[in-house]
């Protein structure tokens, strides 16, 4: 049935493949006769690619050598869909293998939506051995995965170390859309977040070398053309020490609070703990959103450094600074006496004294000793607020310590200037009589405390105080040390401190003593204990628990300042924790007793 | 089954021997295209081998009835089919980001790509009588047969299979071209198809479809995505140069430079392998290919038969010619296999499917 209507429509089809045949044939004539020896050339340049190779990041050392963090080999399992064959065979082989959900793993490729098909996505991060092994010999069956080997953070002490070491993760859009900050990074690396790591990233990071490599048929490397090494990062050596801070961070055990402990001789930080904590392994390796949430959303903030961020009244250790003060003026000698009644009259208000009878009649040393409050009452009314404000300020309480970590409170001491300022108001004496006890406006962060008591063990002198004590290149050359910076040296009128340093030593070894439960066999530790209100009048929360302590009494070689939040008492919960450490480093064991005393708490 | 001897020498034998040349071609270049999956080239040979078994024998079924009781049923058969387009946007697996397939007793199978030759069957018969009698379609006329089309259209395009959807809109209106339109008719088409584009831009693309087209026309927009991989399939084809760079020994796709390497980007692995005088050869057989397709399609026995086989001869002319387009940067990169060489078990099913209703219908012209 050959009709015309048909040759017609014919004659146009014919019309139409002889064109798409000439379309098609100039094209081809174009690219693979007339360019076709460029394109070839091309071809040829594909069979070299550039890759990158990440620079070992420094490691941080504690002052004995331990290593602190460090950087391991980790195998991390990525899928690209574009490879996949069969989709539910490789998502429930892949399941099965890394014994996680089949919907985990649909979830992550989700994530990717809007990715082109050809890039990676990473399933599951620093997988065990024996999971890498089995992922291995199944590959055959599971198109589409594939196993890469990247260098990952490693903190061996996890949560003991989280807040000075801090944490790397991978840089987030956020930072990396600041082009001039960080122009040398690119997405996927890993940037320091968090305390030291964030403190010292330009030290650690290192620079990334590049390699160019021949591959083969199947992209796998078969000769390397040349390599740009990478410079591995500078390691740090820490002043800290492991086994102290170990001590001090298993004696705070499941409380929230702080150690802190300086060397008072160069201001090294030998203890720097906060509880809670939290495990910087799981940032490291890409922290699961889960994870994430349970650290953030915690109420007793496991993300807060309270050593350096943590603000609190300073209660009864503040009378330290009183004494010191007052003494250096004049205002009181070794021999003036107050009446403690149990209380104190001003204004209309009666200021109590702790103790209910009253310490009756009280000299300076008995007033540490003790802790009287009614003796500070006096003594404080006499200084003024505004002297009280200067000593603190220059033994460097109430400002930034200026400590290398990110993130340090300044705290407060106040003065009529502050309240002028802040209230536009004028100072209030009553208010001096609460800060004399360090109560009222006063806040203070451990590490402010810590800087007191080293300044009282270094008879008066004390120094910045500095976790890092140098760097050095992998080649062992020392790039930076970091010298002692001195923060205040005042040069007292003789016998201030040896009156100050009298009471400390009463206050752990005298009978009376409010930490005498804390004394150490054979070594001679001072301190003072502190509580400290917590809450306002109408919420009544449990006392803050303060000791500041140096040890020895005499030629100090550490100057601690422990804070238990909501510990009740200084003496029973933060004197101990002191105790502790210096047991530790002097290397002197518990005795049987009071080893008994715990195992029946 | 009896099966008619006079039948038998009726097989149109051009047809099949310029078929199975293809589908040879294919299978040796598979080898090639897949050398470089770690799962090594076997396990797609035999996948691809299974499908043409299997296509083989729906094509014999397809042939043993009369396509003019196939086209009778052709209502049943296109409700079957949208309904597994329709399963696909439920239950089907995703790879890529788009749910193409289902599973079917083990096999995935790709329902959009059933639904090339049902339409064209579908809408065959619902067009053969106009043709009979010669009358050009009118707006009206091509109403419902656009409404049958725009369905499963938007069906596919949904799941997001903007390749397959493209080759059925086309295909249809091909088929409203043979049957014939009123001058008014082609105004509207064409008015229409002048302003769809900016709609279709505004609407309906996807980022990512938008960032093809955007990398077409400047190539060097998104090289790290799409541009690049143009860029790279470009390279391969021109790399081939006049003789090619022979046998597996091509390096673009083994190096993973080009993405869907084995199945939509297949075109490049031939003609880096076989170069200017490969690629021409290959050419040449499909235009011979189609060009038999339309023989069968004007010396069919009735209107009937020669609508499915110029409608036949559309999607593989469609198909060929965007697939080979894209692959040399003349047409956007668009998922669109090429018939017999593209690895993929329902593409070649389909495939040999439509050439069983070609022989359907070529082996039945001399009958009353």
């Amino acid at each position: 049935m050959k009709e015309e209507k048909y040759t017609s429509k014919y004659k146009w089809c014919t019309l139409v493949l002889v064109l798409t045949m000439t379309v098609l044939l100039i094209r081809l004539w174009d690219l693979q006769i007339m360019r076709g020896a460029e394109m070839r050339k091309l071809s040829e340049q594909n069979r070299i690619r550039v890759k990158k190779v990440i620079a070992a990041r420094g490691i941080i050392y504690d002052r004995t050598g331990k290593v602190l963090a460090d950087t391991r080999p980790s195998f991390n399992i990525y899928l690209t869909p574009e490879d996949i064959k069969d989709f539910s065979q490789t998502v429930d082989g892949l399941a099965q293998l890394l014994s996680c959900d089949r919907e985990e793993i649909i979830e992550k490729m989700k994530a990717a939506t809007g990715m082109p098909p050809s890039f990676p996505i990473k399933i599951k991060s620093d997988i065990p051995m024996d999971e890498v092994a089995k992922v291995e010999a199944n590959r055959v069956y599971i198109p589409g995965i594939s196993i890469q080997i990247e260098p990952k953070r490693n903190y061996p002490y996890a949560a003991s170390f989280a807040h000075v070491i801090g944490y790397v993760s991978e840089i987030s859009d956020e930072e990396l859309k600041d082009k001039k900050k960080y122009k040398d990074y690119s997405p996927g690396d890993y940037i320091g977040k968090y305390g030291l790591e964030r403190a010292y990233e330009k030290e650690l990071r290192g620079t990334d070398g590049e390699k160019r490599v021949e591959v083969d048929a199947m992209g796998r490397e078969i000769r390397t053309l040349d390599v740009i090494e990478p410079v591995p990062g500078h390691n740090l050596h820490l002043n800290m020490d492991l086994d102290l801070q170990l001590a001090a961070d298993k004696a705070l055990e499941t409380r929230r609070g702080a150690a802190v402990a300086l060397n008072p001789k160069t201001g090294g930080v030998l203890v720097l703990a906060s509880r809670p904590g939290f495990d910087p392994n799981l940032f490291a390796s890409g922290i699961t959103k889960k994870d994430w949430q349970r650290i953030a959303l915690d109420k007793a903030h496991p993300l807060q450094n309270r050593a350096i961020q943590g603000g609190y009244p300073p209660g009864s250790t503040f009378k330290i600074l009183l004494a010191l003060d007052a003494l250096e003026l004049g205002i009181i000698n070794e021999r003036t006496t107050y009446h403690c009644g149990g209380g104190f009259a001003y204004g209309n208000r009666v200021f109590k004294c702790w103790k209910k009878g009253g310490h009756g009649s009280v000299s300076v040393h008995r007033a540490i000793v003790e802790s009287c409050d009614v003796f500070f009452y006096n003594v404080g009314l006499k200084l003024g607020v505004d002297r009280i404000h200067e000593i603190g300020n220059a033994l460097g309480m109430g400002r930034l310590t200026g400590i290398d970590l990110p993130g340090e409170q300044k705290g407060l001491i106040p003065s009529t200037e502050w309240k002028r300022r802040r209230f536009n108001q004028p100072w209030y004496e009553g208010e001096t009589v609460s800060v004399a006890i360090g109560q009222g406006a006063v806040w203070l962060t451990p590490i402010h405390l810590a800087m007191l008591s080293s300044f009282v063990a270094n008879d008066g002198k004390n120094f910045k105080p500095h976790i890092v004590n140098r760097i050095v290149s992998t080649e062992g050359k020392v790039i930076k040390t970091f010298e002692p910076v001195v923060n205040a040296e005042l040069k007292l009128k003789p016998g201030v401190l040896k009156i100050v340093k009298d009471g400390m030593r009463g206050v752990v070894n005298e009978p009376g003593g409010t930490a005498g439960a804390s004394k150490v066999q054979n070594v001679l530790m001072s301190g003072k204990t502190g509580t400290a209100q917590a809450g306002s009048d109408k919420v009544k929360l449990g006392d803050h628990a303060w000791f500041i302590a140096y040890a020895p009494s005499e030629d100090a070689s550490v100057a601690m300042s422990i804070l238990v939040e909501h510990g009740l008492h200084g003496s029973s919960a933060a004197a101990p924790i002191a105790k502790g450490i210096t047991e530790t480093l002097f290397k002197v064991k518990s005795d049987i007793k009071e080893a008994k005393v715990h195992e029946n708490r | 089954m009896r099966i008619d001897k006079r039948r038998f020498y009726h097989l149109d034998w051009y047809l099949i021997l310029n078929g199975l040349i293809l589908f040879g071609i294919g299978m040796m270049n598979l080898v090639s295209a897949t050398s470089s999956f770690s799962s090594g080239s076997w396990n797609f040979i035999i996948k691809q081998f299974i499908a043409f078994t299997m296509g083989l024998g729906l094509m014999l079924v397809v042939m043993y009835y009369d396509y003019r009781m196939i086209a009778n049923h052709s209502k049943y058969i296109y409700a079957g089919g949208i309904a597994l387009v329709i399963l696909v946007l439920i239950i089907g697996l995703a790879a890529g980001g788009a749910r193409r397939w289902i599973s079917i007793f083990g096999f995935s199978i790709q329902p959009s790509e059933l639904m090339k030759p049902i339409l064209v069957v579908f809408l065959a018969n619902m067009l053969y009588d106009k043709k009979r009698q010669n009358i050009p379609l009118s707006l009206k006329d091509i109403a419902k047969p656009l409404f049958w089309t725009l369905l499963p259209f938007v069906l596919i395009v949904k799941q997001p299979d903007l390749g397959t959807g493209i080759v059925i809109i086309l295909v249809s209106f091909a088929m409203l071209w043979y049957v014939g339109l009123k001058k008014s008719t082609y105004a509207v088409i064409f008015g229409v198809g002048a302003i769809s584009p900016f709609f279709a831009w505004h609407y309906l693309m996807k980022p990512y479809q938008k960032m093809r087209v955007l990398s077409f026309i400047n190539i060097d927009a998104d090289p790290a995505g799409f541009g690049y991989h143009a860029k790279q399939a470009i390279i391969a084809v021109g790399s081939g140069k006049f003789l090619g760079k022979g046998f597996l020994n091509g390096t673009q796709h083994k190096l993973q430079f080009i993405p869907e390497h084995h199945t939509d980007f297949i075109f490049t692995v031939f003609s880096e392998e076989w170069g200017f005088i490969g690629s021409v050869v290959l050419f040449v057989l499909f235009i011979s290919f189609i060009n038999r397709c339309l023989k069968i399609a004007t010396n069919a026995h009735d209107e009937l038969g020669s609508i499915i086989a110029f409608g036949i001869a559309s999607i593989f002319y469609v198909q060929f010619t965007i697939n080979v387009m894209m692959a040399i940067h003349l047409a956007p990169v668009v998922g669109i296999p090429l018939p017999f060489i593209s690895y993929g078990g329902s593409s070649l099913l389909v495939t040999l499917a439509s050439v069983g209703l070609l022989l359907n219908i070529s082996t039945r012209r001399y009958m009353f």
